[in-house]
């Protein structure tokens, strides 16, 4: 990897971002969902289902989607050739752009949370989840975005990602019956992880965690491999 | 003649199709090499094996000293520029910002954007979104990026396609240019008349395999016919063998007010291509 040629791709990237609308306007739907839910009381008593429903949507709708996307689209367009024939190797593409819908998740989640006055204060392991979590979606986007071949087919694919990964918390709404098949499976969803490290447990639900961001990258690197090898 | 690119007994298959059998050429420094065929014969598999998309099935292949293991390396592809035909620009970005792009990945100078776009008399249009551009402007934007780092070795493939006869004439400007500088140029066509303009050395490719090459002049004359045609105001067209035409003939219809026109049977390019292969260049 080369740093000079990571930053030339992620300012590429950057301006590729803020001019495609269907992306520029994802980084609003946390903030609008923030904005909705900022006035329903005390911040101290925001419930941490609201919070990692904010944090899942973000994450699906900026980190997975944007990355999914704009990888289709340089496949889609057949520019993603030009960048891989030139001295950028994959992997200095491959983090330029996480770089840039990174920095765009963490400005809206950042907004979202001074919407809803948030009490900040996460201790290490609260945030080393987050991190966890971050690398799963991101991982998961980089995997379908290598290997879709347009833009319009990432829909397919981002759809269940957001609805299984992005909206969990949700379930609980949908399903009250806590002793249901599908409530029990859901407390494995990643995201039911970070819930759990919030709410004071740490070792289990960081190992579950671990194992998602495991197979997320599994799942990325056969993409990352079967892109390289041409016929 | 020093050979920049060799290439030798090449062989491709995908699957139990043989896209390439037997591929043999050379290319010297400095030279513009065609490879000259119909869509589907070859043309663009070679050039993906040069410029390391695919790998060969067998042979070998060596450009610039690089073999065909180091094709796709870093250090390889900065060595070339390539434009391919499928090559295309990021249309939300202007043709500065595509530019700038490529300039920093291959480390080359900052004038050298305003360099390429003066020498294809396109500075106008630097700040212009690429979307905005014609499929003639972004073309020569697409060759203005596989020259910005003055490459030693360049492909084309098929660099003029479909663009109209003004667009083309100021390509092939812009390539004879690029080939004063010292730019060896390897591209594929199928345009008989860009490769008698711009090929030093050519090579006729048809089923993956190559049935001739060498200079186009000296392939016109290796395979002319020996006839002379005297073509009457009439319409009518004599022809004659070289050999039966005397002093007699010939004067006469030098001075017959009837006679329009007296030519040799010497072949074009694209003829001497149908008369090698048996297929037409389409």
């Amino acid at each position: 990897m080369n740093a000079g040629r990571i930053m030339t791709i992620f300012e590429k990237d950057f301006k590729e971002f803020t001019r495609n609308m269907m992306l520029f306007t994802s980084i609003l739907l946390p903030v609008l969902i923030a904005f909705m839910y900022g006035s329903m009381g005390d911040s101290q008593q925001i419930p941490s289902m609201l919070i990692f429903l904010i944090v899942g949507i973000a994450f699906s709708s900026i980190l997975t989607s944007g990355i999914m996307t704009m990888m289709a689209e340089e496949n889609e367009k057949n520019t993603l050739r030009g960048l891989v024939q030139s001295p950028a190797s994959m992997m200095d593409i491959l983090v330029g752009k996480s770089l840039v819908v990174t920095l765009m998740t963490a400005v809206s989640l950042a907004v979202s949370f001074l919407i809803m006055d948030m009490d900040m204060s996460w201790g290490a392991m609260d945030i080393t989840g987050i991190i966890l979590l971050g690398l799963f979606f991101l991982n998961s986007g980089i995997g379908v975005g290598l290997t879709v071949k347009s833009v319009a087919t990432t829909s397919v694919y981002l759809l269940p990602i957001m609805l299984i990964f992005g909206f969990t918390p949700m379930i609980e709404i949908i399903i009250q019956d806590e002793t249901h098949i599908i409530r029990q499976a859901a407390d494995y969803l990643p995201l039911y992880q970070n819930m759990a490290i919030y709410d004071g447990e740490a070792l289990v639900p960081m190992l579950i965690l671990s194992l998602w961001v495991v197979l997320s990258f599994v799942y990325a690197a056969w993409s990352f491999k079967a892109r390289m090898k041409d016929a | 003649m020093t050979a920049v690119i060799t290439v030798q007994d090449l062989t491709k298959r995908f699957g139990s199709e043989r896209a390439l059998d037997g591929v043999d050429f050379e290319v010297g420094r400095g030279d513009i090499f065609g490879l000259l065929g119909p869509s589907g014969s070859g043309k663009t598999t070679t050039m993906k094996i040069l410029t390391g998309e695919v790998e060969i099935s067998g042979g070998t292949a060596e450009v610039l000293g690089f073999t065909d293991r180091d094709f796709g390396r870093s250090a390889y592809v900065k060595q070339l520029g390539i434009l391919s035909d499928n090559s295309s620009l990021y249309d939300r970005l202007t043709v500065k910002d595509n530019l700038e792009l490529f300039r920093k990945l291959y480390g080359a100078g900052r004038h050298r954007i305003q360099e390429v776009l003066e020498h294809v008399g396109l500075t106008e249009q630097r700040d212009k979104k690429v979307s905005l551009l014609s499929k003639g402007m972004k073309q020569r934007i697409l060759i203005c990026k596989a020259i910005l780092h003055r490459p030693e070795v360049l492909f084309l493939d098929e660099p003029t396609s479909a663009l109209d006869p003004v667009t083309t004439e100021r390509i092939h400007d812009m390539l004879l240019t690029i080939k004063g500088q010292g730019t060896t140029i390897m591209l594929t066509t199928h345009n008989m008349a860009e490769a008698t303009v711009l090929c030093d050395h050519v090579a006729f490719l048809s089923n993956g395999r190559i049935l001739d090459q060498g200079r186009p002049d000296n392939l016109r004359h290796s395979y002319k016919n020996n006839k002379i045609h005297v073509t009457y105001r009439t319409g009518i067209i004599k022809s004659y063998e070289r050999s039966e035409v005397n002093k007699n003939i010939l004067e006469t219809a030098l001075f017959d007010s009837n006679v329009i026109d007296i030519r040799s049977d010497y072949p074009s390019l694209g003829e001497v291509f149908k008369k090698v292969t048996g297929r037409e260049l389409v």
